[in-house]
């Protein structure tokens, strides 16, 4: 094969908020893994497996969030998800009984039920309910380049004025990624590709190569990029910058123009948790009874009509295979036209939300194997690659400082700060002072003030993590969001207090380690080294 | 690049009447525009931030009516802890349009620990200090919070003379300190903004991408005199637009910038300034095509209009002895321990022949019944004569299927 003119990192960011509450037998926002798993995470091993066992050559870049490992590997959770996954089996055997008169329907519930069946066996029996390991070791095959990411998705921009409490996110973001990989992560998800200028420096110090941001992070970067987002931009401390190619982006994200919004693809606000009749599906509901996403989806987007007409998945597929040509044909025009303004390949990354796949864009994970499969068999124009192999190609780089830039609305804060949510800043940041202060000055503890010091760092990360400043701006699961910051907060404050005091109520220290048990590696020292 | 703009600002809405300072000219300013239709100050958001502080804070408001007009805002020094059971329980403000979905009951308490309880905690207003902490927004805004507690301001009044106290307020001083050692040497310009006596956050406009900024809380007299109350952390708006340095290893022209922004920025190859300019900044780098996609799926415009859906399901129960089997249309159903059956059937328009076969556990007795069942739509629920359950031709009959048959 002749030397590609080009190349395409396509960059997948794994995420959810830790959302465990073993407190309660049934929780809403738990659903949030469930349906991650089920629509995302086994659809993509699944054909991530398939590719490399096919000898399908692919690289792919995937962010893993500490967050989502930690829940990822937790067993009351593991267990938690095969209830539900029994439960949408069984509600799915009843869907084949009654939709028998309705063929286009019978197929869908045939479908589901399948569906299913196979993603619990494959949860159980394959991967033994532990789903970061396929994950790795499709890294080891070669063809999964998995990266890290802060704590808790922690919006570094807004946390640069406690400039312990950024790096203490990018640290222990790193060491979660150790335990969970087995490696050092060469590349470093920034939370929304929030960068301020001047984290580079933490990334340089924990021995990460790389990050991503938004196209404006690099193009309005100085001194001037000469290959714009096309060539990785090197920040002053010597960690690279990639910027994203808004072009690529624009047809898997934009709800107008995307492919996701087709008329064959299946809709996603039509499910039988809100369509059919309350108590048939009663039992398949959370406990206060609100009707939900059960994920048995019966219906086509069909246009803009609430006509909706019955999902086939065979057309959705046909339409995937279409699209994911068109993917590779824009991407060869794209290349062609990049390759003879630059003096060399460049590369093109295209980042996106894992959970776009399957759950938002159901068909995404087929599209995604399609594309995948044409890149390698149907041209020779281009060749996907990872940030890191670009470097092994192109050693040599332009200098410049990222501009302060995020991939939210507006490309900037906004969405993070905004009358909706900016009063939590304050808070936020006092509690990053307390906690830098109480890790200065316990240098020797007692293992029980030990335990308290590591217990608040974990409640101010969990506090930090940019969903619920999202969530409040987005005005859906409001309650739920202020809620975590209030017992995050809360729980902070009492365990700051009781150090103070000298008073540490160990009991519930102990039940606090077992609710927010996520990092248990977490050493609070972090909080006083540097800065 | 545009001029140096004259800055201008913008009261933060809900707050009380407008305060407008001059309002700027220039290719990216547009004062009121950043503030629209990003929810900001809206009624759902200001019950989050003011309800846990309410208790506290109405009485602080108070005592210190008389002053309002004048004051900064005073916050109440609350203890960062416990708070007094009497204290208002935060709850859980949800705004109108956010239906409640959580499953949260009442928080169960740590045992052995009594005296603790968390959902009684309450969010302080503030922390007891002397403070003021400055972000940057965007390129054209910053926002700063502050508190300061009471003592300093007395402080500060003391050195007031008598006739200082007519006309005194308090304002934020913006300083443009770009490249400067503030405040050993003086800044560039500087801005001040009036404050009304209860506000402790504030957005500002700056309209000066590239700049750096310390903004400063104060008291001023109607002389002149301002008076210090409490100093921000530096920020600096971050440039937008392409960098003027050019690195000469790695020399681009203009034309080659553009050649390659127009794909990275997704307006399509070809991009030129002017065409950059028409887009920048409200279109550009703000499609939103970011994360949060699992629990806030951008909801399709939504579609006018009344609209209806009505569904007909068929409910066939019965029951027999134990252990005997039941085989509705060729398909066997289950029988429960106590003997009782029932199916439920999603039942088109048309005429169906439910056969229903019911053999005993021996097999020597059986039952045979088949209902008959029509179903005649009459009316249409759009006005484009859609019906219910709807159907296509071209789909596999259901025996035609098997589940392995399946993608």
């Amino acid at each position: 094969m002749s030397e590609p003119q080009g190349f395409l990192a396509l960059v997948l960011h794994t995420h959810l908020p830790f959302v465990r509450h073993p407190e309660h037998a049934d929780f809403l926002e738990e659903r949030w893994l469930f349906e991650a798993i089920t629509e995302t995470y086994l659809p993509l091993v699944e054909r991530f497996e398939r590719l490399a066992n096919d000898g399908v050559p692919f690289r792919i870049t995937m962010s893993f969030t500490p967050t989502l490992l930690a829940m990822l590997a937790d067993p009351v959770l593991q267990a938690r998800y095969i209830r539900h996954l029994d439960k949408l089996i069984e509600l799915s055997a009843k869907e084949i009984d009654r939709t028998r008169w309705l063929p286009p329907f019978h197929r869908l519930a045939l479908f589901y039920h399948h569906r299913f069946t196979a993603a619990r066996q494959r949860y159980v029996d394959t991967y033994r309910q532990d789903l970061i390991r396929p994950f790795r070791q499709l890294a080891e095959r070669g063809c999964l380049e998995p990266i890290a990411s802060c704590a808790t998705h922690g919006f570094l921009p807004l946390m640069d004025v406690v400039p312990s409490a950024a790096r203490a996110q990018i640290r222990i973001g790193v060491e979660a990624f150790e335990h969970a990989f087995g490696r050092r992560p060469i590349g470093f998800w920034l939370p929304e590709c929030g960068y301020h200028p001047g984290h580079d420096r933490y990334l340089k110090e924990m021995g990460v190569r790389y990050f991503l941001t938004d196209a404006h992070g690099v193009l309005f970067g100085s001194p001037r990029p000469k290959y714009g987002v096309y060539a990785p931009a090197i920040c002053p401390s010597g960690v690279a910058a990639f910027g994203r190619d808004l072009e690529s982006s624009k047809s898997v994200w934009s709800a107008e123009e995307g492919y996701p919004g087709d008329s064959e693809y299946r809709e996603f606000y039509r499910d039988i948790g809100f369509d059919l009749e309350y108590d048939y599906v009663r039992p398949y509901l959370n406990g206060d009874g609100t009707r939900l996403n059960t994920g048995i989806k019966y219906y086509r987007i069909t246009g803009k009509t609430n006509d909706k007409q019955p999902y086939d998945p065979d057309r959705a597929l046909e339409k995937a295979s279409e699209h994911a040509g068109n993917f590779m044909f824009n991407r060869q025009r794209q290349i062609e036209f990049l390759r003879a303004a630059m003096n060399r390949a460049p590369i093109i990354i295209s980042p996106y939300d894992s959970e776009l796949f399957g759950h938002w864009w159901f068909e995404g994970p087929e599209w995604l194997e399609l594309l995948i499969r044409k890149v390698h068999f149907d041209q020779q124009q281009f060749s996907l690659i990872t940030p890191s192999e670009y470097f092994q190609r192109y050693p040599t780089n332009q200098v410049l400082e990222p501009s302060m830039s995020s991939w939210g609305n507006g490309g900037y804060n906004d969405v993070w700060l905004n009358g909706a949510n900016d009063w939590i800043y304050r808070h936020l940041h006092h509690m990053a002072e307390q906690m830098t202060q109480a890790a200065k000055a316990h240098a020797q503890p007692d293992p029980l003030t030990r335990r308290a010091l590591n217990q608040m760092g974990r409640e101010l990360c969990l506090a930090q993590s940019s969903d619920w400043a999202f969530i409040l701006k987005t005005q859906t699961h409001t309650g739920y969001a202020y809620r975590r910051l209030h017992d995050h907060m809360a729980r902070f404050t009492r365990l700051d207090d009781s150090l103070r005091q000298r008073r540490i109520d160990e009991g519930w220290l102990s039940e606090l380690e077992s609710k927010d048990n996520l990092f248990p590696f977490l050493d609070y020292r972090v909080y006083a080294e540097g800065s | 690049m545009p001029p140096v703009q004259r800055r201008s600002v913008v009261r933060k809405p809900a707050r009380g009447p407008s305060v407008r300072a001059s309002h700027a000219k220039g290719a990216r300013a547009e004062p009121s525009k950043p503030l629209a239709g990003k929810g900001r100050g809206s009624a759902p958001s200001r019950s989050v931030v003011r309800k846990p502080a309410r208790g506290p804070t109405v009485r602080a408001r108070k005592a210190s009516s008389r002053h309002a007009a004048t004051r900064p805002t005073r916050l109440p020094k609350s203890p960062a802890s416990v708070t007094a059971p009497s204290a208002v329980a935060p709850g859980i403000a949800i705004g109108p349009g956010a239906p409640s979905v959580s499953s949260w009951s009442a928080a169960s308490p740590g045992p052995g620990d009594q005296a603790w309880n968390e959902s009684q905690f309450s969010i302080p207003a503030g922390y007891g200090e002397d403070r003021i902490v400055l972000l940057v927004k965007d390129p054209w805004w910053l926002y700063a919070y502050w508190e300061v507690q009471p003592s300093t301001e007395r402080a500060a009044r003391g050195q007031l003379l008598p006739q200082d106290i007519p006309g005194l307020q308090s304002v934020l001083r913006i300083y443009d300190v770009t490249g400067i050692d503030f405040p050993a040497q003086p800044a560039h310009r500087s801005f001040d903004i009036g404050l009304s006596g209860l506000a402790t956050n504030w957005y500002i406009q700056t309209n000066a991408p590239g700049r750096e900024f310390i903004v400063e809380l104060g008291l001023l007299t109607a002389g002149g005199r301002f008076l210090l109350l409490v100093r921000s952390n530096r920020v600096m708006a971050p440039w937008f637009g392409p960098s003027d340095i050019i690195d000469e290893n790695w020399l681009t022209t203009d034309e080659d910038y553009w050649k390659l922004f127009g794909p990275a920025a997704g307006i399509g190859v070809g991009s030129s300034p002017s065409a950059w300019a028409k887009l920048a900044p409200q279109h550009l780098f703000s499609p939103g095509w970011s994360s949060g996609s699992l629990w806030a799926p951008n909801r399709p415009a939504a579609i006018k209009g009344f609209w209806c859906r009505v569904n007909t399901d068929l409910i066939i129960h019965g029951a027999t002895e134990p252990r005997s089997t039941v085989v509705v249309q060729g398909q066997s159903v289950a029988v429960r321990k106590d003997g009782s059956f029932s199916l439920r059937l999603a039942l088109p328009e048309g005429t169906q022949a439910v056969t229903i076969d019911v053999t005993s556990p021996d097999g020597r007795s059986s039952r045979t019944v088949t209902p008959v069942i029509t179903l005649a739509w009459t009316g249409a629920l759009s006005p484009d004569g859609a019906k219910p359950n709807p159907q296509r031709s071209d789909m596999p009959r259901p025996q035609d299927l098997t589940p392995g048959s399946l993608p």
